[in-house]
């Protein structure tokens, strides 16, 4: 089983190189095929081989398709901000990965989560990283002033770093999708291929929940609630209160923390910003 | 092939939340332009916060949701206080590529 | 710790040598050190005199300064033994110390180390008395440590001269050598008898020997004193100790420092007759050191040098006379020698300091005119030495000579009758070239040759204003021998007086016979029924002197030209006796080169080897560092690399370790 993710890995380690961009010729097409095919079949192997036959409880299927049409686009959207020669165009290649992230989220009913990702990085921080992209830009060589420059079009030691982050990834796939045969070891972890718990048990987990206690005493139960009436209630709760619940009741601090945090890095950005710096130019000095 | 596609488990998000974040983590050793480092960093956010919310889904704590609050508050003031910091690089050095600041080497 | 009048003696001197020291400190006080050492010898003396019945009660005073050393049963206490032979030794020490620290007063004046030299003095006299006066053999081998300290401090006082160092180095190695016997000496009588003190030890000293450290402890002491006293074959350190400035030629190789294996002997007397071998040995080596030392001098031409040999010779005569039992005559030579010697070698400093450091007998002569003064008094010393009738060295040496005599005939031993004729040759040797040394200087035309050295007259020159008027030895430059200044001719005359007249004050009512019998030397003469030689021996070695002295008159007065035939004939004897037997030769061959060649052999495999590997285990941190440095990328990515390394790396070890 695990040689099949370290061909996977090694194939698009060498995928991914040739994809990088460099001096000279480099076979993007033949990259991209090549790690799309390698993709394609270990989802695959993954669906033949590995996964549990399906059963009524799960996630329906067209969660499924959507799974893989938003993970397939969040990876290629990812190849090309690393590959790509502008800018500017890496950083809209990132929007199309909040955007497929987002979708992934909403598969899995974090609604909330998505929406705030695409708010927060689509209209924050992606917004101020191509106003400095546009802020600090600079044109290519006199030869071809429209191209990148060269330190955009040619990447460094791109083996070392395919190299060294294919192992990673080869490395934490065997810990993802480890047997259970070995049962003393507490890395290893432990079952992964429990399919998605249903809805129900979501539920009942949430009821034995602190946050959730309280919850059930604020909307309501006075005198005797029974257990069918809070499943009544508690099943509409949405994503949105689910979080709100945990965060304010169960991380206050946390939350005012954050709040510190943000100030914070507004007047630091405010001060760093506002620094006059002289330019260095060494040919000027006599 | 229904069959197949008929399951979704854990496995298949962590998957690709590993794969964001190792793409992050080659781009951000790969790439020379400031900006586009900062923008990887941002990438491999981007596979935590997928691996946190599946995990907080498949075992039914939300704990992780919350969790991914706080990274999206941290990102973003990171990302804030990164940019001040590279339009000052950008000042001084008139030029996005990080190999120019390498002084310690000699 | 209790006071008493003895204790001055020893540590009045100790004071003046820390004050003298503090006289170093600063430019003006240098010059109150010569009084004050002179005023730290002369009051012991004036003690020592004062308090006389101290030292000649019926039995020997012991008076406990303070507890020094008390570990386990073994105890050494600054405790001091006060008999007759003690006053005798401290006269000698303290009487000659303070004529010749006088001397020295004119002899040193202008030298920039001036208190360095009172107190190195001061400290000498210190060491020494307590060597005389010590009760314990660990005390007396402080003072026996001490004095050689103090000699090497001051035959290396004219330290920038490479000769003098090397000097002062011989003598003190070679002095060790001797010090590792009488140190054995000590831990055999500490093992033998329970103690070092000497009086328990003499008081447990059977009449025979009991175990088989009895027969060695005299041997191990004999080695220290033969190193100290410069008997053959521990001699070579004193012509070289010479390098010293004159008054402590005078003080301490002469009258002194060499004298204490001779007193250590005397002291000890009652554990060297306990052994029947250890006396004889004494004599044996006593009477052929004098021999071989005489021949040596007859042909120096250094005259401190021909001094140094004539000491070595009379302390052979000492030895000897301790040897055949007459410990009475070994002392009274002590004694008298200390006088004539101490002013032979003042006066020969004068000559040379007179002569601007020429010490070359062949380079003077006739300075009789020059220096009417000196002349006469070394005449008087030479006199002395040589043994003419009725001056000190006479009734010493006769004693000496006819002792051995006796003790051979009566014994029937043809060995100590050879001893006795060899000291018979060895007394006309020395009359012969002691007045070889007076006639060769001070007779004949006068014609000299000036030494280059100009010890006194530059420092005199810098420090006019300083000079306070005491020794106007020069003033401006004189190329010329002239008289001295009485400052050191006055000392002088006190010796003279003393190597005229002590011979015959110390035999007056035998009055040395009796302060050695009621000492701890004390020996029971063997000799009650035999023949007595004492009148026959006195007209015997007057003669000897008077036909010495006649010889040296004619090849070294009147014909010169006869001695240079004779030096020509006999040029293979002469050149033998010029390189003093090649004694040093052989020494420098067989101990010192290969020491120094062991020294440098070991010195290259330390610089080598050792440092080698040394330098190789210095290399390696070097080298850990420069292949380490390949990796340090010095950009952020390079560090991002590595910490995405160290994270997979990590992964691994978790997964791999179960």
């Amino acid at each position: 089983m695990p040689y099949v993710l370290y061909i996977a890995s090694t194939l698009g380690a060498v995928a991914l190189f040739m994809m990088m961009p460099r001096h000279g010729y480099s076979p993007r097409k033949l990259g991209a095929l090549l790690g799309a095919v390698t993709l394609g079949g270990l989802w695959l192997f993954l669906a033949q081989h590995y996964l549990e036959p399906a059963s009524d409880r799960g996630i329906t299927a067209p969660a499924v398709v959507y799974h893989y049409i938003f993970s397939g686009l969040a990876i290629v959207a990812a190849v090309r901000v690393i590959t790509h020669d502008k800018p500017v165009y890496a950083a809209l290649w990132f929007v199309m990965i909040v955007l497929a992230s987002a979708g992934l989220l909403l598969v899995l009913s974090a609604e909330f989560m998505a929406v705030a990702m695409v708010i927060i990085y689509g209209g924050a921080i992606l917004v101020t990283y191509v106003f400095v992209i546009m802020l600090a830009s600079q044109p290519g060589d006199t030869a071809a002033p429209d191209d990148a420059p060269a330190y955009d079009r040619v990447s460094r030691e791109p083996a070392a770093a395919v190299v060294v982050g294919f192992v990673l990834l080869a490395l934490l796939l065997s810990a993802m999708f480890a047997t259970g045969d070995s049962t003393d070891s507490p890395w290893l972890t432990p079952n992964v291929m429990a399919q998605a718990p249903s809805d129900e048990l979501i539920i009942e987990k949430v009821l034995t929940n602190r946050a959730a206690q309280r919850a059930l005493d604020r909307i309501g139960g006075q005198g005797e609630a029974t257990v069918s009436q809070t499943f009544a209630r508690t099943d509409q709760l949405d994503n949105t209160e689910r979080v709100g619940l945990d965060l304010f009741e169960g991380h206050p601090l946390g939350l005012e923390l954050a709040g510190v945090i943000l100030l914070m890095s507004l007047v630091g950005a405010v001060v760093i910003a506002r620094t006059r710096v002289e330019a260095s130019q060494p040919q000027e000095k006599s | 092939m229904p069959q197949a596609l008929g399951s979704l488990t854990l496995s298949h998000f962590l998957l690709t939340g590993a794969v964001l974040f190792v793409l992050g983590l080659i781009g951000f050793l790969s790439r020379r332009n400031l900006i586009i480092m900062f923008l990887c960093t941002e990438m491999m956010f981007q596979g935590v916060v997928l691996t946190l919310v599946a995990f907080s889904r498949f075992q039914s704590n939300y704990t992780g949701q919350t969790f991914v609050i706080f990274v999206l508050t941290i990102a973003a003031a990171e990302a804030a206080m990164a940019l001040g910091l590279v339009v000052l690089l950008f000042r001084r050095k008139r030029t996005l590529d990080a190999s120019v600041w390498s002084a310690l080497s000699e | 710790m209790t006071f008493e009048l003895p204790i001055l003696i020893c540590w009045l001197p100790a004071l003046g040598a820390v004050l003298c020291g503090l006289c170093c400190m600063h430019r003006r006080l240098r010059v109150c050190a010569g009084p004050i050492c002179v005023l730290s010898i002369l009051l012991p003396f004036v003690v020592t005199l004062v308090g006389r019945e101290r030292f000649t009660g019926e039995n020997p005073t012991i008076v406990h300064m303070f507890n020094w050393i008390h570990a386990g049963r073994f105890i050494a206490d600054f405790s001091y033994l006060l008999d007759p032979l003690t006053f005798v030794m401290l006269m000698v020490v303290t009487g000659i110390g303070t004529l010749v620290a006088v001397y020295a007063c004119g002899y040193m004046a202008g030298d920039r180390g001036y208190a360095r030299f009172f107190a190195s003095v001061a400290l000498f006299i210190f060491a020494m008395t307590n060597l005389v006066m010590a009760d314990n053999l660990v005390l007396l081998y402080l003072g026996w440590e001490g004095v050689g300290l103090c000699s090497y401090l001051l035959i290396g006082y004219y330290y920038d001269k490479p000769s003098a160092v090397k000097a002062a180095k011989k003598a003190f190695i070679v002095n060790r050598v001797g010090d590792l016997g009488f140190a054995i000496g000590i831990f055999l009588t500490y093992t033998r008898y329970d103690t070092v003190s000497i009086a328990h030890v003499l008081q447990n000293v059977g009449p025979a020997a009991t175990s088989w450290e009895d027969h060695w402890i005299p041997f191990m002491l004999m080695l220290g004193a033969f190193g100290k006293s410069a008997q053959f074959p521990l001699h070579v350190w004193l012509p070289d100790a010479m390098e010293g400035p004159t008054p402590v030629s005078a003080l301490i190789h002469a009258a002194t420092m060499v004298t204490a294996g001779v007193y250590l002997i005397a002291r000890l007397m009652p554990l060297f007759l306990l052994s029947p071998y250890a006396l004889p040995t004494v004599a044996v080596v006593g009477g052929l050191t004098a021999f071989f030392a005489a021949t040596i001098a007859l042909c120096q031409y250094d005259i401190k040098r021909i001094y140094a040999y004539s000491t070595i010779s009379q302390l052979g005569y000492m030895f000897m006379g301790i040897g055949v039992l007459s410990t009475v005559g070994g002392i009274f030579h002590l004694f008298t020698h200390a006088f004539f010697k101490a002013l032979l070698f003042l006066t020969a400093g004068s000559v040379i300091h007179a002569m601007a450091g020429q010490l070359d007998l062949r380079k003077m002569s006739g300075l009789r005119k020059k220096m009417p003064w000196t002349c006469g008094l070394m005449f008087i010393g030479c006199l002395a030495l040589a043994g003419f009738p009725f001056t000190a060295g006479f009734y010493s040496k006769d004693m000496i000579l006819a002792a051995t005599l006796e003790r051979g005939i009566n014994h029937h031993n043809i060995a100590i009758i050879a001893l006795g004729v060899i000291g018979l040759v060895t007394a006309l040797l020395t009359a012969l070239y002691t007045f070889r040394l007076w006639f060769r200087v001070f007779m004949g035309p006068t014609e000299y040759e000036m030494g280059l050295d100009h010890h006194g007259h530059e420092e005199e020159e810098e420090e006019e204003a300083d000079h306070g008027g005491r020794g106007d030895v020069q003033v401006e430059h004189i190329h010329e021998p002239h008289e001295v200044s009485w400052l050191m001719n006055g000392p002088l005359l006190v010796l003279a007086a003393g190597a005229l007249l002590a011979g015959w004050l110390g035999q007056r009512h035998h009055w040395m016979k009796h302060m050695v019998e009621h000492s701890t030397a004390a020996v029971a003469d063997p000799d009650e029924h035999g023949v007595h030689l004492h009148t026959i021996m006195l007209f015997v070695s007057s003669a000897i002197a008077i036909a010495g002295i006649i010889i040296a008159a004619y090849f070294h007065w009147l014909r010169r030209e006869a001695a240079d035939t004779v030096t020509q004939r006999f040029a293979t004897v002469v050149r033998v006796l010029n390189n003093k037997y090649y004694v040093d030769k052989f020494y420098d061959a067989s101990i010192v080169r290969p020491l120094r060649t062991a020294g440098e052999l070991c010195f290259a495999i330390d610089r080598l080897a050792i440092g080698l590997v040394v330098a190789l285990v210095g290399c390696v941190p070097r080298a850990l560092g420069i292949s380490i440095q390949s990796s340090q990328k010095r950009t952020i990515q390079g560090y991002g690399l590595g910490m995405a390394v160290g994270v997979a790396v990590i992964l691994l070890l978790m997964m791999v370790m179960k």
